[in-house]
């Protein structure tokens, strides 16, 4: 068994030790917020927070985040002044990549709260969104640190 | 209880998430007498016994913004707030199909979702308006021509009582569907034409919508499939053994292509099928490649045997009496639709019906090969379409049906089917690879003579369209699209195709043919241009004096581009014009490339698409469209070797990321008022040779060949 804050709560989890953090947050907590896109971090879909910092949680071993705070975005609520920023800017079209999209913007706005075109470039350089919607991305981290 | 959870499946959709968020349970019902009391006055207007409404539309909602058009259409002619308004798409049904008999299907491309629908749904929300108003009509007893519909609810203004649509609905449903509602006038429309917020866009942003792939049903359990990576390759054997080792496979069930992993997690199905020992099928496309394909289209490019699409004047005659002939081949790879979300379905056989739930683009077809798979009736089986993860056509084919079948019914249990991201870009039909070779002749003052066109390639209709309906030799329209039609006016003309069909399964990838019509006519545009020493817009100016809808989109993109001044430092422009999907839409693209590394800079978009129902819906599309053909014009082909596609996931096959897009994206419409055009697809087609264009004038040497950064 292996315990694990998630959300702020304390979770036992039954999953193997090697299965990665995804499938147990998905799957065994049904938290369906981080989403399966590419299974070898390479687009950004899944992200979670640990201790602060967005990783990918589909090649993340739940075994390895022991001990640490897990923030997904089920801990927002929809209410969180970067998803109103998404909301205002009208950003997704599928959605799909957007939790993760959210997820690393939080992240980097916690870390620099007035972020540069290169800064948001360089957070979500891991992130794919196929229906195009980087633009809308752009202006929804400026308007969320109060630059647009 | 057995009885009553199956008639809960038959009369129930939609899905809630229960309180643990581990099960997903089911509400709202779909027709009228449902357990919520919704009334139905129209296959598209559904009235909640609190007086709100509930559309259903014909259309899958993939992100493209065509349910909240629907609802703004529904709210107008209803005279409700849209706030009011919820919808979902339908289950196949007459009301929901487009074409003409036999050949009515309901499905979402084209970009027909406002264009098309605009008019049929107006209708159906004035019939039920107007059916609204009689049940008033007969409750006040006066004359229905003394009520209007506002807000909600029925308003009788001279002696100021009101009905709401909830209190109203049942006996409204009584009454007959006036042949010939009247519409409201435009200037009654409060939200068409309005900035609209996306009625999908909260739940998405919260996280809280639920794909297909977040769905859990009752006693589910999931089945991932390993398939043959070479294109249409079967099974010859498999081990289940060695999958039945890993913790918590159920069972290893055949289906055509390989074997699906059936396990109690995803995760455990995954790992099963990884385990899986599993010998393939020899086959013939053991040995296909890219190489194959390509020699295969370069020699269509000559070849005596083609259809022609259309021809006029006398080209032959004018190459013969030219003093120069301009001869240049283009070619283009094959494309993977790559959405977010990888194929994924659940499907529940219960013994006397069917329900399927997935990502649906393309119900009918969905409908036919469930039922072929499945031996149930259509009017036995329940398609639910659920919000994709994106589409772009990927959601058009049906690769993905017959093995979730098989699986459920073999299981008698709802079974979550799905592919893992390489499995989904290996089986993906795609954008077929193409050539072109276009040819233009000149007299000895450089005027242009002839000019002629011959697609050669794979033909998207030969694999995608109804078997028999097209046979090798034939003119696939898709491999010729956009180009009988084009607007350029050069009277010795000849436009043909020339069949090389082999390689990988394809299909509509979005704009289809126009994505590589549009390349292929528009960099020989610049490319004749340079030979003339013209300003290549003035060129195109001159091939549309005629045609003053065309040349308004052109000039209104070249003075929002600033065409006539020099282009900022370091960076060129290029421009495009292409007509797809009855729109037209005219694009400039500034670029620089410093250190051998391309930047986008700019793009600005000028579409006339007749009239804007919902402008920031249409923007938002348009930046998609520029952002989507910028990915695949820059770094994206998928390349055949082996039988297969060698780029088996997102570190191989190449999307662009938010570093390589544009920081500005200018999207402007002409309205023109002409009948609507669509949104979705036109803006694609002309940023390929936009961007080739200005990478022409960067390089100074013409861009022939995609993707530009493999050349």
């Amino acid at each position: 068994m292996i315990r694990l804050t998630i959300n702020g709560r304390a979770k036992t989890i039954a999953a193997d030790p090697d299965t990665p953090l995804l499938w147990v947050l998905r799957e065994e907590l049904g938290l369906t917020g981080a989403k399966y896109g590419c299974g070898i971090g390479q687009c950004g879909a899944c992200t979670v927070h640990v201790d602060g910092v967005a990783v990918r949680s589909c090649a993340t071993p739940v075994d390895s985040v022991k001990g640490t705070k897990i923030t997904t975005i089920e801990a927002f609520g929809g209410t969180h002044p970067v998803q109103q920023a998404w909301i205002e800017a009208q950003v997704p079209q599928c959605g799909y990549c957007q939790p993760g999209m959210i997820m690393s913007s939080v992240a980097l706005l916690a870390e620099k709260p007035k972020p540069t075109n290169a800064d948001i470039d360089e957070a979500l350089a891991g992130h794919i969104c196929r229906c195009g919607t980087y633009p809308r991305i752009r202006a929804a981290i400026k308007r969320a640190s109060g630059q647009a | 209880l057995k009885e009553r959870i199956m008639a809960i499946n038959l009369n129930r959709r939609s899905f809630l998430a229960s309180a643990s968020g581990l099960v997903v349970a089911v509400a709202i019902p779909v027709d009228a007498a449902g357990p919520s009391g919704m009334t139905s006055l129209h296959a598209y207007v559904h009235i909640k016994p609190n007086g709100s409404v509930h559309v259903h539309s014909p259309v899958t909602e993939c992100g493209q913004g065509t349910h909240t058009a629907h609802c703004a259409i529904v709210a107008d002619e209803l005279g409700i707030d849209i706030a009011s308004v919820s919808i979902e798409t339908g289950m196949p049904a007459d009301a929901f199909r487009r074409g003409t008999a036999p050949n009515k299907s309901m499905g979402t491309g084209g970009s027909w979702g406002v264009r098309h629908w605009y008019e049929p749904m107006r209708k159906g929300a004035a019939q039920a308006r107007e059916m609204l108003i009689a049940a008033a009509a007969q409750k006040l007893g006066v004359e229905a021509s003394t009520l209007i519909a506002q807000s909600g609810a029925v308003v009788h203004a001279a002696s100021g009582r009101t009905l709401g649509f909830g209190a109203l609905a049942a006996s409204a449903a009584k009454m007959t569907p006036p042949e010939n509602p009247v519409l409201r006038p435009k200037s009654e429309l409060k939200y068409s034409r309005s900035e609209l917020r996306r009625v999908d866009i909260p739940a998405k942003v919260a996280a809280t919508h639920k794909y297909t792939s977040d769905m859990v049903l009752p006693g589910m359990v999931y089945a991932c499939a390993k398939l043959n990576p070479v294109y249409r390759g079967e099974a010859e054997s498999f081990n289940k053994a060695s999958a039945l080792k890993v913790k918590g496979v159920l069972d290893v069930i055949a289906i055509p292509g390989g074997a699906a992993v059936v396990a109690r997690s995803s995760w455990a199905a995954m790992q099963g099928a990884e385990a899986l020992d599993i010998v393939w099928k020899p086959s013939k496309a053991d040995a296909l490649s890219s190489a194959e394909i390509s020699a295969a289209i370069k020699e269509g490019l000559g070849a005596s045997d083609s259809a022609i699409a259309r021809q006029g004047g006398d080209v032959t005659g004018s190459i013969k009496n030219a003093t120069t002939v301009i001869s240049v081949d283009y070619e283009v790879p094959y494309l993977l639709h790559a959405p977010m979300e990888p194929w994924n379905c659940i499907v529940h056989d219960t013994g006397r019906s069917l329900d399927f739930w997935g990502p649906v683009q393309a119900q009918d077809r969905f409908l036919s090969r469930i039922a072929a798979v499945s031996k149930y009736a259509p009017e036995n089986i329940r398609l639910h379409t659920v919000m994709p993860g994106g589409g772009f056509g990927r959601r058009l084919s049906d690769d993905g049906v017959p093995g979730a079948v098989i699986v459920a019914q073999a299981l008698k249990r709802p079974v979550k089917f799905f592919y893992t991201r390489e499995t989904d870009l290996a089986v993906g039909w795609l954008r077929p690879a193409q050539g072109a070779r276009l040819q233009a002749s000149f007299d000895a003052a450089k005027n242009l003579t002839s000019w002629s066109i011959r697609t050669s390639g794979p033909s998207m209709r030969m694999d995608f369209g109804a078997p028999g309906s097209m046979k090798v030799g034939d003119l696939d329209g898709a491999s010729v699209q956009n180009l009988s039609d084009i607007r350029y006016k050069i009277p010795n003309h000849k436009f043909d195709y020339a069949m090389r069909h082999l390689g990988p399964p394809t299909a509509p990838w979005r704009a289809v043919g126009a994505t590589h019509n549009a390349f292929f006519v528009e960099c020989f545009i610049d490319e004749i241009a340079a030979f003339m020493a013209k300003d290549p817009l003035e060129l195109r100016r001159s091939l549309l004096a005629h045609d003053p809808r065309a040349l308004a989109v052109i000039n209104d993109c070249a003075a929002a581009s600033g065409w006539s001044t020099a282009a900022p430092q370091g960076r060129a422009r290029g421009f495009s014009y292409f007509e797809s999907y009855g729109s037209l839409c005219a694009q400039v693209v500034e670029a620089s490339i410093t250190d051998g590394k391309l930047r986008v800079h700019k793009v600005i978009t000028s579409l006339d698409c007749g009239d804007v129902i919902s402008p920031d819906g249409a923007r938002s599309q348009i930046e998609g469209g520029v952002i989507q053909g910028l990915s695949a014009a820059i770094g994206e082909a998928l390349t055949v070797e082996k039988g297969r596609g060698i780029q088996t996931n997102f570190d191989s096959y190449s999307i662009l990321r938010i570093g390589d897009a544009p920081t500005e994206i200018i999207s402007r419409f002409v309205i023109s008022g002409a009948p609507l055009g669509g949104v979705g697809e036109p803006p694609v087609p002309p940023v390929f040779a936009a961007l080739a264009n200005a990478v022409s004038k960067l390089t100074g040497k013409p861009v022939r060949k995609l993707p530009i950064n493999e050349v």
